[in-house]
């Protein structure tokens, strides 16, 4: 686990080591901490834009004596067959997860990368906040209890645009494989009927119309295929 | 109120007066909120005009770190930048006004540079501007846009040796693809193409 605090000198680390300005996509828990929305987290996950970009990150977190973890731990949804798995780099009481353009099969759209609101320069290193918004529909493709929790924070402490939310997950789903609505929308239900999070009926209903849609069209396609 | 309470009704930006409206009470009392908000880390000043102050205010409570860029810049130029992404250097020290100054300018964006001008008269080093226009390689940039910026305002004199290392920097377009019909002369001395009009300027005028 590391704090807030932690995590900014680790990123200065990196940041003045490399040689290069690199910009890289900060999302999950250590994204919630730049919000003051979480106090520490388990493992960094950042997402680059380039092979480039992440293979020189991954080899400034090998020079400063964190290794490559070849077993992978299942935490998104299809995380077994994923072809673009991420590169986890192991240290002592942290792990820093690479992503290259997707995080399994959630992609860093442009929409994404516009939405960011906060970067943070430590050297070299440009580190991008991505939206609350975006880390509770990446939240939704997974499978961790602690990620519900999570969610559940952001949601109490941001007047979530529901909107964005819903439009990116029917984008995700147009450019990818997974059907995030449905995702989404169990998601969504839990976190309201377990956790009493405070989401519109609105929202539900709508989510869970364009979810119906969404899997009656594919069922439509597997029957003429 | 708990100011917990106020500060999820306040959420955004606001003035004393929109503070005093939407808490429903009177101006001095907004004052008071306002002071106790900042006290308690959920006010920040977004920018400061002449007669009123926009305040930023967020329900998050966060400890401050490294330094804001664009308050930086707001605190130093006479052009007021409300940006839609906040960016925050993690630095040792506080960025100086020279490095506001060509931070500003490698960011090519209209605004920005614009309000750029107002900054070369509080330099204090020419010799830290060089260091800066040499490390994101601006220097006929800057040397370019100081020369506008002596058009409309009372700038300090450029070092005449450092008025010579700036020629030593790239040139071309200080924003993409940009370029007016004014500053010929600038424009031709130091081959870059200045964005601006001479009826842009007139903001330092007001």
């Amino acid at each position: 686990m590391i704090n807030f605090d932690e995590q900014l000198d680790f990123f200065k680390l990196i940041g003045n080591e490399l040689k290069e300005r690199i910009i890289g996509y900060v999302i999950g828990g250590s994204a919630m901490m730049f919000y003051g929305a979480k106090v520490n987290t388990k493992d960094v996950d950042l997402v680059f834009l380039s092979r480039k970009e992440l293979e020189q990150i991954k080899d400034v977190l090998f020079n400063i004596g964190f290794e490559e973890k070849k077993k992978m731990i299942k935490i998104f949804k299809r995380y077994d067959i994923a072809d673009n798995k991420p590169i986890m780099m192991e240290g002592k009481d942290t792990r820093f997860d690479l992503f290259l353009n997707e995080i399994i099969d959630f992609k860093m759209t442009e929409s994404i990368v516009n939405r960011v609101k906060e970067s943070h320069e430590f050297n070299n290193l440009i580190i991008k906040v991505v939206s609350p918004e975006d880390i509770i529909l990446l939240k939704s493709a997974t499978e961790r209890e602690k990620d519900r929790l999570d969610a559940l924070n952001l949601l109490k402490k941001f007047d979530i645009n529901w909107s964005i939310i819903i439009e990116e997950s029917i984008h995700q789903t147009k450019i990818g494989e997974l059907l995030f609505p449905v995702f989404l929308y169990d998601f969504l239900y839990e976190l309201k009927e377990d956790l009493k999070a405070d989401i519109p009926k609105k929202v539900l209903d709508e989510i869970r119309k364009i979810s119906e849609e969404i899997l009656i069209k594919k069922l439509k396609k597997k029957k003429k295929k | 109120m708990k100011l917990i309470e106020a500060a999820k009704n306040l959420e955004g930006f606001q003035t004393i007066s929109t503070i005093s409206k939407i808490l429903k009470v009177s101006k001095r009392t907004a004052v008071n909120y306002a002071w106790r908000l900042r006290k308690a880390g959920y006010l920040t000043t977004a920018y400061g005009g002449k007669k009123t102050k926009i305040y930023k205010i967020s329900r998050l409570l966060r400890e401050k770190k490294g330094y804001n860029f664009y308050e930086l810049f707001n605190n130093y130029s006479k052009i007021k930048l409300s940006p839609r992404e906040d960016y925050i250097i993690h630095s040792e020290k506080k960025p100086s006004i020279e490095e506001i100054l060509a931070r500003g300018i490698d960011i090519m964006e209209f605004r920005v540079v614009l309000g750029v001008l107002g900054l070369f008269n509080k330099i204090k080093s020419w010799s830290k501007l060089k260091y800066f226009a040499d490390k994101y390689d601006i220097g006929r940039k800057i040397g370019a846009l100081y020369d506008v910026a002596r058009t409309i305002i009372r700038v300090k004199r450029m070092d005449k040796r450092i008025r010579k290392g700036l020629l030593n920097g790239k040139g071309g377009y200080i924003i993409n693809n940009v370029k007016t019909r004014d500053f010929k002369n600038i424009e031709k001395e130091w081959k870059v193409f200045i964005p601006f009009n001479k009826q842009d300027l007139m903001v330092y005028k007001e």
